[in-house]
């Protein structure tokens, strides 16, 4: 079901009930090898969500429930899952890790099953290995969303940064938009070359060399290691979180150095285009990779439109999977 | 003991670089007759005769790298279920890593081990086992181990197993005492430093499946000071399943400048690239990990041109609990022993290995690395011998290895090569109708 609906992206209103699955496998566990149809198809979608007023709580999902779990810290991600499982009238568990017998020495493996047990719809998940979304999937009959998984990927910040940046912007296609920071541990980044490539941006990184991962270039990105260089003539600049709690030792030599050469200051965006706008996942470090002045900077910073239309695209990907579960449970 | 006659086979003895059609008489455990012609020795009295009906009759495996896991590890591998699955692919002889628990740094451990692992004569399974002595104490990198005594002990040489003697002083010395006592040192090749918290070969598909990556270098840089300090020391240097490019191009100069020098590689190595890794799947997670399509390539032109010496299994049983775990989780190990030589064979399929090569990599080099018993089919040699039909096909699946251990990446790769019988010693240890009977098809 869903499919035949596709002509109709752009007027598709939102109180259609489950009318509506551009996504074709049964999960979203990564942005790598999704069709452009598809990806426009849940960014109109979820362009939809974002226009309803505030308050309003739609019931597409109603009797469907979604299973959050996430083993590691995370405020904003999970709490946009569970509001945007809400407002689209689903049950939400919060599966507690800290508390359960996950943090004993359960396996993976054993948690899914079990969990599997209680029959959800939808099971978010983030983990701290790459590919742990996947293993998950392969022994749940849930359709599994992926909140990242390791270094590997975060689709759901993809595309809402894709749909922030569309609706500022009006398009994506043809943009210069420089992707800065720590690439080798982020999740975030990967997605978002993905994304923004199968949108048709140029995508630059700017980085320290011991940040990059190898042959990063093979996915069709130039590289800079001079942040006056790389924000030369860029519309966006999108800033990675330094992730300290991932640094294993001695990538960058302190802080002080981070800040000097790759902390975003309005000196340094003076050097992209003049309207240039600003981006991050968050949580922001104030002073390590964005100036606090400029973090605040409502006029440069879509931060917290980010945050905002995150919860509009985790209501159309929970929309689309749900539809592709309860479709199969139909036939 | 009866005598056997093996008739009408086709003898191939890597020793003697000989490949003929012929029969084999066995008497006391020894090769007692050949003949180059097939149906021409005469049978004595009593003897089983047994036609090979032209298959190959070549001397027994001898599988250089093995983790036995015992003592300690009895969920992961049993010597029995260790031998059940050597002697069924024709592995007559296998050297064991000492990263047992405890290690066998101690030369009364290394005695109780082999002697409880040969002892298993149950079903006439004489499994040849050896074993490596620790080449420090505790497989710690750090002080020496009691290197005379474990050779004394029937130590075939000393290695670290699946750690890599880091500090160079400590490298330096190990390799100047073993030289002393005319017995190689086995290193993994992988600087533990640049290697860390590695999950996968480092390279493009890393960098797409968010893992962190061991660049080749790793291997290399050990190998390459190594190499400087066998040039101070002299003595034997074996580099344990060489599989990049670099190490292979190091190792070839290094013959070639006439050090003493030879190294294995492992299957996998020489037919799976990173590639594999694609869905995270654990059966893909080994140590080394699995390196580039040019690194695998070198690894065929190095087994080819006699850069590499041996093929060994590096057997390294896990149990399903710690391969069924996100892949970074996941430990690295495999079970080999049961693909070892199909897998061998597959590139003499391909056309990459001459036949005489594959047998000579399984089992006259790596006698002749170990200076110990076997790899021959002559008048006077051991009779440890086994027969294969080259051709007959069959599918990897790990749920029917007689290993306890069924994780192989090569599951549900079509092979051809089946093993009809072993004689160890010149006791027919395993009879693959037998076998069938007992299990049913393959």
């Amino acid at each position: 079901m869903g499919n035949q609906n596709r002509q109709d992206n752009g007027s598709a209103k939102a109180d259609d009930q489950l009318g509506f699955a551009p996504l074709q496998d049964k999960h979203l566990l990564g942005i790598e090898g999704l069709q452009r149809p598809v990806v426009e198809g849940i960014l109109d979608r979820a362009n939809t969500f974002a226009d309803l007023p505030p308050r309003e709580t739609l019931s597409h999902l109603k009797g469907v429930t979604v299973f959050t779990i996430f083993f590691e810290n995370s405020t904003r991600t999970r709490v946009s899952f569970d509001l945007a499982a809400r407002k689209m009238g689903a049950s939400v568990v919060n599966v507690p890790v800290a508390t359960s017998s996950i943090k004993k020495g359960e396996s993976l493996i054993d948690t899914a099953v079990t969990l599997n047990a209680m029959h959800p719809d939808i099971l978010v998940m983030r983990h701290q290995n790459s590919g742990a979304s996947l293993l998950l999937s392969n022994y749940v009959d849930a359709a599994v969303i992926n909140a990242g998984d390791g270094r590997h990927e975060h689709p759901t910040q993809a595309l809402l940064d894709a749909l922030t940046i569309r609706r500022r912007l009006g398009h994506i296609e043809g943009l210069n938009i420089a992707i800065c920071g720590d690439i080798a541990n982020s999740r975030v980044a990967r997605s978002n070359i993905h994304l923004l490539s199968i949108l048709g941006a140029n995508i630059r990184l700017i980085s320290p060399t011991t940040l990059l991962p190898q042959h990063i270039t093979e996915m069709g990105v130039t590289v800079y290691h001079d942040m006056a260089e790389g924000l030369d003539g860029t519309d966006i600049v999108m800033l990675l979180r330094l992730q300290q709690e991932r640094m294993q030792g001695a990538e960058t030599p302190s802080q002080r150095e981070y800040f000097h050469r790759y902390g975003l200051t309005r000196e340094k965006l003076a050097l992209a285009k003049p309207k240039a706008l600003i981006m991050h996942p968050g949580p922001m470090n104030r002073g390590v990779e964005i100036s606090s002045e400029l973090a605040d900077d409502v006029e440069r910073s879509l931060i917290t439109t980010q945050v905002e239309i995150g919860v509009a695209v985790r209501m159309a990907c929970l929309e689309s999977l749900a539809a592709g579960v309860l479709g199969r449970q139909k036939s | 003991m009866t005598d056997v006659l093996i008739q009408n086979a086709r003898l191939i003895d890597p020793a003697s670089q000989t490949d003929s059609h012929g029969d084999c008489l066995i008497r006391e455990g020894r090769i007692a007759e050949l003949s180059d012609q097939p149906n021409t020795l005469k049978a004595p009295k009593g003897a089983e005769i047994i036609n090979a009906n032209g298959h190959v009759l070549t001397p027994g495996i001898i599988d250089m790298r093995v983790q036995s896991c015992h003592p300690g590890a009895a969920h992961r591998e049993t010597p029995q279920s260790l031998a059940n699955a050597a002697i069924k692919s024709g592995i007559t002889s296998i050297i064991c890593l000492p990263n047992t628990y405890p290690v066998l740094d101690d030369p009364e451990m290394l005695l109780s081990q082999c002697r409880m692992m040969s002892g298993l004569s149950t079903a006439g399974q004489d499994l040849r086992v050896y074993s490596y002595g620790a080449a420090t104490v505790g497989l710690k990198g750090e002080a020496m181990a009691e290197l005379g005594l474990l050779a004394e002990a029937g130590a075939v040489g000393f290695t670290d197993a699946t750690k890599t003697i880091a500090n160079s002083l400590t490298m330096r010395r190990v390799l100047s005492y073993a030289s002393m006592l005319n017995r190689p040192v086995i290193q993994h090749a992988e600087d533990p430093m640049l290697a860390e918290n590695g999950e996968m070969h480092e390279g493009e598909h890393s960098t797409r499946l968010g893992l962190r990556g061991i660049p080749d270098a790793a291997e290399d840089i050990v190998i390459s000071r190594d190499l400087s300090i066998l040039r101070l020391t002299g003595g034997h240097y074996h580099v344990a399943h060489i599989a990049t490019a670099k190490g292979v191009a190091l190792i070839r100069a290094a013959k070639a400048e006439g050090l003493n020098v030879t190294c294995d590689t492992a299957p996998p190595y020489a037919l799976l690239n990173d590639i594999a890794v694609r869905d995270y799947d654990t059966r893909f997670r080994l140590s080394p990990p699995l390196r580039s399509e040019v690194d695998r390539q070198a690894v065929i032109e190095g087994l080819a041109d006699g850069t590499i010496d041996a093929m060994a299994s590096d057997h390294s049983p896990q149990d399903r609990d710690v391969k069924s775990l996100p892949f970074g989780l996941a430990e690295p190990g495999y079970s080999g022993l049961e693909t070892l030589l199909s897998m061998t064979l597959s590139l003499w399929h391909g056309g990459y290995l001459p036949l005489m090569r594959v047998f000579a990599l399984l089992s006259h080099n790596p006698a002749q690395i170990l200076k110990i018993d076997g790899g021959q089919m002559a008048v006077g040699a051991t009779a440890d011998l086994t027969m294969i039909d080259l051709d007959r096909g069959w599918q990897v699946r790990g749920g029917d290895f007689a290993s306890l251990s069924v994780s192989t990446p090569f599951e549900g790769a079509p092979v051809q090569g089946v093993v009809i019988g072993t004689w160890i010693g010149g006791k027919k240890v395993y009879d693959h109708k037998l076998d069938l009977h007992a299990n049913g098809t393959r």
